[in-house]
């Protein structure tokens, strides 16, 4: 890498190279039973370089052909790109724990075992299909530029994956646990699971209109996909932004707390630095409903004349960063899943949602099939509903949030609790 | 390089394992807006090895030939510890040994444009839409992917097969006040860079439609029949019935696999469904699959019958089924998994004017704007649509999302159109995203649809 640099010094004005190196195993199982075992060993270098104002950028696996890696990089300095951003000194940073090592004797054997028990506990209180998966990754980042920066973090992860389907359908009741190494499923995760399924087995034809929507953790994307989309310095810089001119100003219900958390290494993946090596930290978005920030990357932030919040992120080594919130929390209430349920008197909950990726993001506004959608009436769960869909805009429905729930569940998206909206349009074919 | 994998594998003790090393060459065009944000051409390669092992399947994808050792090792412990717990021994179906290379033919090798070249025409189409006032931005993008493959198994396969996929499109964003409105485009496909130029149309349609759509109408949430235009078929075709015609979805449902037997009535008389990647110039055409076995048409439902499926060697043995050769990976960091190629409603006799007739009084729905499905029920958006009042095209709307019932809408097709249009781009993401998942049909009628509006 350190000759990488040197070659890419003489070429360039500016240089940065990013280097991943991982490897994993996963386990999966379809209707209890072992389906699948895969390993993965991946490697990727990526390389920004600015020379003249201009940035080139080029990627490669293997390290094999340092030439041409660089002569890609120099290649694509022909389009002109702009790259007016100065690349980052960054040092002395907050130490977050990312790896735990007895993550490297954690064996698929044990993977597996875990994940025949989970199916038998919960086989023996439901009768949906169980499927689930588990797995291990372990990674090496490593970023070095031309300004002085040399960055590198060590990470473990552990996942465990269960869902339970309801028939004829793959809609399912899941929920992921997220740890830095091996960790047995506790008996209140299962039953969560497990106690929800049986009260939601039976289906129910209920009359679709306005009513009461509770959003599981594990739905809760569809609603932050479009403030994330909403607040990113991309948005800001193409003018597509609802809320461009609104920073300081009361956009959601006030029991409404959102923020980056980076720094949090309870959880796998915490950073204390970006895929650009600016420095992260706890950074709030909405606060009491109050829209506070925007977040930026090298690039966009030098666009708007502002500085970087160190949010420059890259999907994988093959695409540039780009502004992202890696590590979105909602603050919790302070009631517990069965209080939310027990206070809505006719509504539907939301444990699954389809085309998300629909609709138009940057408006706010959301169209979803609900799959599964879990119907409740006097304060308890009496089945689930086809044929659903729930739709609105999020700076109306984030504006009517009746409670949150007092726990965070990590998920994708984010760390979210339970969301209890009113007045939310849903429809459901008789 | 057979030679190469050939060493590879040979340290491999199970009955049976195939390596597959991909070179991967990418170019990539983005603008956003006015603003050139990226471009470059890279290239990147790597293997993926499976085992099959008494009875038990696994895969490993690796980055570094020096990891062979490992990999082989790793692959097969995982395959013994499968046969350990597998509920019933994993088999292949029995393909014939083939040795071939298959180089496409396709009208003007992008690997041979300049890619000056290439940023000129993106900028020109580029800059169709930002003429007008009220488009606020683009996120305009070519791309072209290279796969240039080698799968090699102990069965004494060797394949040679490259893909190459082309396209340039994106989203056209229109705003007025703090309303904004995008619209999809799309042009490309499989055959070649030639399907890229002389596009200008197209991208002036989308832009009127983006324009347009300022000023629509929300549509009103509710139960309506529809004609849904060949794109949305498509989607339709692809998200509801499609998957659950790859019998890898379904091998390990139990209630899956009662409702998708082979011989049950699940669609209307008027529909029939095929898979057919060997159609010449279509996004989804291949040769062979990344298990080295020949693709060809699958006809999937005929008259509203279930007659077929899509598999790979292990879910044909699975199904006591035939071998289809729709086992596709995204590219050398997965193993590959059952897909559609190219999946189609056949046409019928109907012109769309037939169609509205028949419709009366409900909506027209054009170009899809995503979908997903979860077992029997699907839901996709629309980007635009347009009320219909006694047969005629009336007020256009916005903001449509669709949901359904896969078995009630089968048999809620009605009526089917004398057209047929593939899509030329693709993106399904089941696991592993394939860019060639081409999907269309004829315009289609449908009663008793959910619209989820606003």
């Amino acid at each position: 890498m350190e000759q990488l640099l040197e070659m890419v010094r003489k070429v360039s004005d500016k240089s940065e190279i990013y280097l991943v190196d991982s490897r994993g195993d996963s386990v999966s199982f379809e209707d209890a039973h072992l389906k699948d075992i895969e390993g993965r060993i991946q490697s990727g270098i990526s390389l920004r370089i600015i020379k003249n104002a201009t940035l080139g950028f080029a990627y490669t696996k293997n390290l094999m052909n340092r030439k041409e890696l660089i002569q890609n990089a120099l290649d694509s300095l022909k389009g002109g790109v702009e790259g007016l951003f100065e690349l980052p000194l960054t040092s002395n940073l907050p130490s977050v724990d990312t790896y735990d090592p007895s993550i490297e004797t954690l064996t698929n054997s044990a993977m597996v075992e875990e994940c025949g028990r989970v199916c038998e506990f919960l086989s023996q209180k439901i009768k949906g299909q169980i499927n689930m998966s588990a797995s291990r990754t372990m990674s090496r980042l490593r970023i070095v530029n031309s300004s002085g920066t040399d960055l590198s973090l060590k990470s473990s992860a552990y996942f465990l994956h269960t869902e339970i389907l309801y028939p004829y359908s793959s809609a399912s009741l899941h929920r992921t646990l997220v740890s830095k190494t091996f960790k047995k499923a506790r008996d209140e995760y299962l039953n969560f699971l497990a106690d929800t399924y049986n009260q939601s087995e039976k289906e129910v034809s209920p009359d679709g209109r306005k009513m009461k929507v509770l959003f599981l953790p594990e739905t809760i994307y569809v609603l932050m996909w479009r403030l994330q989309n909403a607040t990113s310095g991309q948005s800001i810089y193409q003018n597509i932004s609802p809320v461009t001119e609104k920073i300081g100003q009361k956009i959601f219900d006030e029991k409404l707390s959102i923020y980056n958390d980076p720094l949090n290494d309870s959880l796998p993946h915490a950073r204390a630095f970006d895929d650009e090596g600016t420095p992260c930290s706890h950074f709030p978005l909405v606060d009491m409903g109050v829209l506070k920030n925007f977040y930026y990357d090298l690039y966009f932030a030098t666009k708007l004349k502002t500085s970087p919040t160190g949010h420059g992120f890259k999907g994988s080594v093959s695409s540039k960063p780009a502004p992202s919130l890696s590590h979105l929390c909602i603050t919790p209430g302070n009631k517990s899943f069965s209080d939310l349920v027990q206070s809505m008197d006719r509504g539907i909950i939301i444990a699954g949602a389809l085309g998300a990726h629909s609709g138009n993001i940057p408006n706010g506004d959301f169209s979803i099939g609900v799959a599964p959608g879990i119907y409740v009436e006097k304060g308890e769960i009496v089945g689930h509903v086809k044929d659903v869909m729930a739709a609105g805009n999020i700076y109306d429905i984030l504006k009517n949030v009746v409670e949150i729930e007092n726990t965070l569940h990590p998920c994708f998206g984010g760390n979210f609790p339970s969301l209890l909206f009113d007045n939310v349009n849903v429809t459901i074919k008789k | 390089m057979f030679e190469t994998l050939r060493s590879m594998i040979s340290k491999a003790t199970a009955h049976y394992a195939d390596i597959r090393y991909e070179i991967k060459k990418e170019t990539k065009i983005v603008f956003n807006g006015k603003e050139l944000f990226h471009i470059g051409s890279n290239s990147t390669d790597g293997f993926v090895i499976r085992i099959l092992k008494d009875g038990g399947l696994s895969s490993i994808a690796f980055t570094r030939a020096d990891d062979t050792e490992t990999a082989v090792r790793i692959a097969e412990e995982n395959a013994v510890l499968m046969a350990r717990y597998v509920n019933s021994p994993v088999k292949f179906a029995k393909t014939e040994v083939v040795k071939d290379k298959f180089l496409p033919d396709i009208d003007e090798d992008p690997r041979h444009v300049l890619i000056d070249e290439k940023l000129q025409l993106t900028q020109n189409y580029n800059s169709i839409a930002l003429k007008h006032e009220k488009i606020a931005t683009t996120d305009i993008q070519y791309s072209e992917v290279i796969r240039e493959k080698y799968f090699m198994s102990t069965e004494g396969t060797e394949i040679r097969e490259d893909l190459v996929t082309t396209s340039i499109g994106g989203l056209i964003t229109s705003k007025d006040g703090t309303l904004t409105q995008n619209v999809r485009v799309a042009v490309g496909g499989s055959k070649g860079f030639a399907l890229l130029r002389n596009q200008e149309e197209e991208f002036e349609k989308k832009t009127v439609i983006a324009l347009d759509l300022l000023n629509a109408t929300r549509v009103a949430g509710g139960t309506y029949n529809v004609v849904l235009n060949p794109d949305l078929a498509g989607v339709f075709t692809h998200e509801a019935f499609g998957h659950f015609s790859e019998a890898d979805l379904i091998e390990d449902s139990p209630t899956m696999r009662e409702k998708m037997q082979i011989g049950v009535s699940l669609g209307n008389e008027v529909l029939s469904i095929t898979d057919d990647p060997t159609m010449p110039r279509q996004l989804g055409f291949y040769c062979y699959d990344d298990e080295g076995v020949k693709a060809k048409p699958v006809p999937l439902m005929k008259l509203g019958v279930l007659v077929g499926r899509l598999h790979s060697r292990r879910t044909a043995a699975a199904f006591g089924e035939g071998l289809t050769g729709h086992c596709i990976a995204e590219d050398y960091r997965y193993a590959p998994i059952v897909r559609m190629g190219n999946i189609f409603i056949e046409p019928g006799k109907n012109t769309i004017e037939n169609l509205l007739a028949m419709l009366d009084d409900g909506l027209y729905i054009l170009d899809h704007k995503g979908g997903q499905t979860s077992g029997e029920n699907f839901t996709f958006g629309a980007q635009y649509g347009y009320i219909i009042k006694g047969g005629t095209i009336r007020n256009m709307i916005r903001d449509i999302n669709i949901s359904g019932n896969l078995y009630h809408t089968l048999k809620n097709i009605t009526a089917v159109g004398n057209d047929l249009v593939l899509s030329k781009t693709g993106g399904c993401g089941k696991g592993q995203l394939n860019i060639r998942s081409c999907s269309g049909g004829p315009h289609i009628l449908i009663n008793n649809v959910v619209i989820g509006g606003m």
